[in-house]
């Protein structure tokens, strides 16, 4: 608490901009119809949901040290796609038309597959802004080539019902999964011998490589962790419409301009550092939470999508100068 | 005296395998089409490719900029699309070359704040450019009023897709124009080398005395500069212009300057590999076009392209640092042999 005073002082701007944002955001809550409710609050989490599971897959890779993938959302189309085809046509097979558990094992094959050949090109010392750049436009191309662009729908009364629209105890069965994945992603990180791995390579690669733990593994399992969650998100999304796109998650999804953009905004609200080796979960799940509740109350007051978008982008600068101030001097500077 | 030029060149190329495999990739690509395609090695096809040029070779340009600095601008394509809405906004009530002035102004402005930031925070580009990207996507949506701005007069804009001397028009002639300004400026004066000093080792120039900030901010003002003279040639060209367009220039200048031969580590790289490889870009692209292909294949081909540069700049790393461990290994036999073989002289003289 005292160091907390000490560095408030200290950076009087900062400290005033904070107040602020607080303020601001405060005087939002009260001064907004219909914030302040059970049924708003079931939406926000649900929002926060879909891409705080993409998000905590994020975490994994930004916290090896490998700042983040651009191909999220593509990696998110094709498994939508795979799933829908499966449900709709069973790839093929006539006794496989929707089965669920088929659909859910080659959707989440795939994003595996994605998540692997991409991590092993960044392990082999690629950029992962860069190799993440090209297999988007190739994962994108596959998805559309597959489908011809069209929206593949399957019946309405099918198994995956439970996934994308049913509920237990009240909460949606998507925001459930939120929170187990939540818990099950920080329990790994903090109390199993990968999860300290994780931090370890992110934190100081050389001391990592000098120890045995290669990046070159390493990047290869955060990628698979990070597209499998991105599938995962993609087949409650699928099953939720009852249908699939390859643009589901392109420009314009939901409020904030771009899914890949939205959940590493995610990562960084939530005060993870981009440079690797430190953040937690829970910081990731807090960001998700944060940005639905902030967009939520612009959709409330009745904003354009153009200001709502300058609103998120306003929160990733701010968070970013913010972090980078109180980070002078140590090592995520480098 | 010709021999010797020829023998120069052929050391350049040597010396330098980046740029002899983008030269060879753009040569393989307009080949193929060249082939394949009647019409593709025609003027009127060169024309076209170089009024392409004109806007993709200065997203590679100004890609290629910021990754010599060791830095990557992902805002790139939101800038142009910003620069892009606000030209087409004004040209209707103060004219094309005034709007072009103050789109250009906006956007050189956007990026000498970006590179300000980095180079005072110490934070990675690529941090700070995912924020502006978002930012200046909803700046642009904002100014467009979420619809799509339109030019009311679409003969206003016709003065830079008039033709002449066959291939040019004047937009294509500005670009090359840039390129040999920025060309000259890179490789000639201290604030260039400053750029590429950064870039490559950043840690030894600044022990050496050489000044982050300034270069930081050049190649960032640089970058929005290019991207903002790209969106209004865009802009104008089209006659209209959207908030949320023009993001797929990222992945093609992404490619462009790959091809051309930087390195993404920084310091390497220059701008006759990024025209190259902005070259080869249009030549895939405008090749694509004869299949009448959707859009989404060109985006898959382009990526193709990328990947494949990126595994063969991977494996000439792997194999430069095979090579150089063989060496040391071989350097240490050599002096162990050296030793023994001292030891046996002493032992034989005693």
């Amino acid at each position: 608490m005292q160091d907390l005073i000490s560095s408030y002082k200290k950076n009087l701007l900062l400290s005033i901009l904070l107040t602020f944002f607080v303020l601001l955001f405060l005087y939002g809550i009260f001064a907004t119809n219909n914030y302040f409710t059970w049924f708003n609050f079931k939406t926000i989490i649900r929002d926060a949901a879909l891409y705080g599971i993409m998000a905590i897959g994020l975490t994994f890779v930004t916290l090896s040290g490998n700042f983040f993938l651009l191909s999220i959302k593509e990696t998110a189309a094709i498994c939508c796609v795979s799933f829908a085809m499966g449900m709709s046509t069973g790839y093929g097979v006539e006794s496989w038309v929707g089965s669920f558990p088929i659909s859910l094992l080659v959707t989440l094959l795939i994003g595996c597959l994605a998540g692997a050949a991409q991590g092993l090109f960044i392990g082999l010392g690629g950029n992962p802004i860069v190799v993440t750049l090209g297999g988007a436009g190739i994962l994108y191309g596959i998805a559309t080539w597959w489908t011809d662009n069209l929206v593949i729908s399957f019946r309405r009364p099918n198994d995956a019902e439970w996934l994308g629209t049913g509920s237990f105890l009240g909460l949606p069965t998507i925001t459930w999964s939120f929170i187990l994945i939540a818990i099950l992603a920080e329990f790994v990180l903090r109390y199993t011998n990968f999860g300290r791995k994780v931090y370890l390579v992110g934190s100081n690669r050389a001391a990592g490589k000098a120890t045995g733990h290669e990046n070159l593994s390493m990047a290869i399992i955060v990628c698979t962790i990070c597209s499998a969650l991105c599938a995962f998100v993609a087949v409650a999304f699928a099953a939720q419409m009852s249908s699939a796109q390859a643009n589901y998650f392109s420009a314009e999804f939901g409020s904030s301009g771009d899914m890949t953009i939205l959940v590493i905004a995610t990562v960084m609200v939530g005060g993870n550092s981009i440079m690797g080796g430190y953040g937690n979960t829970i910081r990731t799940s807090i960001g998700a939470i944060f940005i639905a509740m902030i967009d939520n109350m612009m959709v409330l007051n009745g904003l354009n999508s153009g200001p709502r978008i300058v609103g998120v982008g306003l929160m990733i600068v701010f968070s970013i100068l913010v972090f980078a101030l109180y980070a002078k001097g140590s090592r995520a500077q480098e | 005296m010709q021999n010797s030029f020829i023998s120069k060149i052929k050391q350049k190329f040597i010396s330098n395998p980046d740029l002899t495999f983008a030269f060879f990739l753009a040569i393989t690509v307009y080949s193929y089409f060249g082939f394949s395609v009647e019409v593709f090695a025609s003027h009127n096809l060169t024309f076209a490719i170089l009024e392409r040029f004109a806007v993709l070779g200065l997203i590679g340009l100004a890609l290629t900029i910021c990754i010599i600095a060791g830095e990557i601008d992902l805002s790139i394509g939101s800038n142009a699309a910003l620069c892009a809405v606000i030209v087409v906004k004004l040209t209707d009530p103060i004219g094309a070359p005034l709007a072009i002035v103050i789109g250009l102004f906006i956007s050189t402005g956007i990026g000498f704040i970006q590179g300000f930031f980095i180079a005072y925070l110490r934070v990675r580009a690529i941090v700070l450019t995912v924020g502006t990207l978002m930012l200046l996507r909803g700046i642009s949506l904002v100014v467009a009023e979420e619809k799509t701005v339109m030019l009311t007069d679409f003969r206003v804009p016709d003065f830079i897709t008039t033709k002449f001397f066959m291939y040019f028009s004047p937009a294509s002639i500005m670009v090359i124009f840039v390129f040999i300004l920025v060309g000259i400026f890179m490789r000639f004066t201290k604030y260039g080398r400053e750029i590429y000093a950064i870039g490559g080792a950043r840690k030894e120039s600044l022990a050496a005395g050489v000044p982050i900030k300034r270069p930081m901010i050049i190649a960032f003002a640089l970058s929005g500069f290019c991207a903002g003279f790209a969106g209004a040639v865009i802009g104008l060209k089209s006659g209209t212009a959207q908030g949320l367009g023009l993001q797929y220039l990222l992945l093609a200048g992404t490619v462009a300057a790959f091809v051309g031969g930087v390195s993404i580590l920084g310091g390497k790289g220059g701008i006759i590999g990024a025209a190259v490889g902005a070259l080869t870009v249009n030549f895939l692209n405008t090749g694509l076009l004869f299949y009448a292909l959707q859009v989404h294949f060109v985006q898959l081909f382009t990526s193709v392209l990328l990947v494949v540069v990126i595994v063969f700049q991977t494996m000439s790393r792997i194999f430069d640092q095979y090579q150089t461990r063989k060496a040391f290994l071989e350097s240490v036999d050599q002096r162990r042999k050296n030793l023994i073989a001292k030891r046996d002289n002493s032992l034989q003289k005693s």
